[in-house]
């Protein structure tokens, strides 16, 4: 299963590739925003994304939209500080599959995988 | 890093030569109003502000990277324990029970402090945190600033000092806590209205 993580932030995608290690997903690949997770999604191979949504170049949103015009299927997770109820909606209606808010805890981040995964 | 090395680089991006000044030199047909020069001392202490800030958050990105370093060298020299007191465990010698039961709880005490360094990493999430934060203040400091500059005609924008900010900040960012709201609840009403639909 190999997973994409869409984040600028270096520490992030450290706590993230960490905490999907400990639960068995460790064929990871990273991106710092949503233009470069295009270039990594197009090298093929990618079952699941896990994005942020405030990026520098291409934030999350965007690149979920953009995703889904070419892969309607792929499981998204957004994982962002935004919680207001309207980003969490907008986020839904760009595609994204669950949304989780940062900070999260590794069980949190594990059923939510798990869920989309079926 | 220590402190002199902070005070180097916030003092490397709070002292750079800012190309609005210089621009408002090269083309004083943009000044029709001279800008009081007290006014225009306090917008570039704006623009050092933001210099600053994002100086501090890139900072603070590269130590939490460094602690998360020396937090996965822990993580790797526990492991390293445990196998080794396993393989102990295995030996002919090592069979007696008050040793197994020390190497037991060894072992026990071993992944209780692997379990804490995993929570000391997944704590680290604060900087990214704090980070979005802080540039939810330099965009506000920002908008300040060239409100001010435009208010005193002299042209000048604050481009040069353009901090790395995303760019849907202003529309989202961290969230203040009166509009955060239950984002699995939300999420189970979207299904269930598109279900519906």
């Amino acid at each position: 299963m190999k997973i994409l993580i869409v984040d600028d932030s270096s520490t992030m995608r450290r706590i993230i590739i960490n905490t999907l290690s400990r639960i068995g997903y460790s064929d990871v690949i990273e991106a710092e925003h949503g233009k470069a997770g295009l270039e990594k999604l197009g090298q093929g191979g990618v079952e699941m994304i896990i994005t942020d949504w405030n990026m520098p170049e291409m934030d999350g949103l965007e690149f979920v939209t953009v995703v889904r015009g070419s892969n309607p299927s792929i499981p998204i997770l957004m994982v962002t500080t935004n919680a207001a109820k309207e980003d969490i909606v907008a986020a839904l209606q760009a595609g994204v599959n669950n949304y989780v808010v940062k900070p999260f805890t590794p069980d949190t981040l594990k059923e939510k995988i798990e869920s989309l995964l079926g | 890093m220590d402190q002199s090395e902070i005070d180097a680089l916030l003092n490397t991006g709070a002292n750079k030569p800012t190309g609005k000044s210089k621009k408002a030199k090269e083309t004083p047909s943009e000044t029709p109003i001279a800008a009081p020069k007290g006014a225009e001392t306090a917008a570039d202490k704006d623009g050092q502000v933001i210099s600053e800030i994002d100086a501090v958050t890139a900072v603070t990105e590269r130590e939490t990277n460094k602690v998360m370093d020396q937090l996965d060298l822990i993580s790797q020299l526990i492991a390293k324990q445990q196998d080794l007191v396993t393989r102990v465990m295995q030996q002919p010698d090592a069979q007696a029970e008050g040793v197994q039961q020390a190497l037991h709880e060894i072992m026990t005490s071993g992944k209780t402090i692997q379990d804490k360094v995993y929570e000391a990493m997944d704590l680290m999430q604060f900087q990214d945190i704090t980070r979005q934060k802080l540039e939810r203040i330099v965009f506000h400091l920002r908008q300040i600033h060239d409100y001010i500059i435009e208010l005193l005609g002299t042209g000048l924008k604050s481009e040069g000092e353009r901090a790395n900010i995303s760019r849907t900040i202003a529309q989202t960012g961290t969230t203040p806590d009166e509009k955060r709201t239950h984002a699995d609840s939300v999420v189970e009403e979207f299904k269930r209205s598109q279900q519906k639909g």
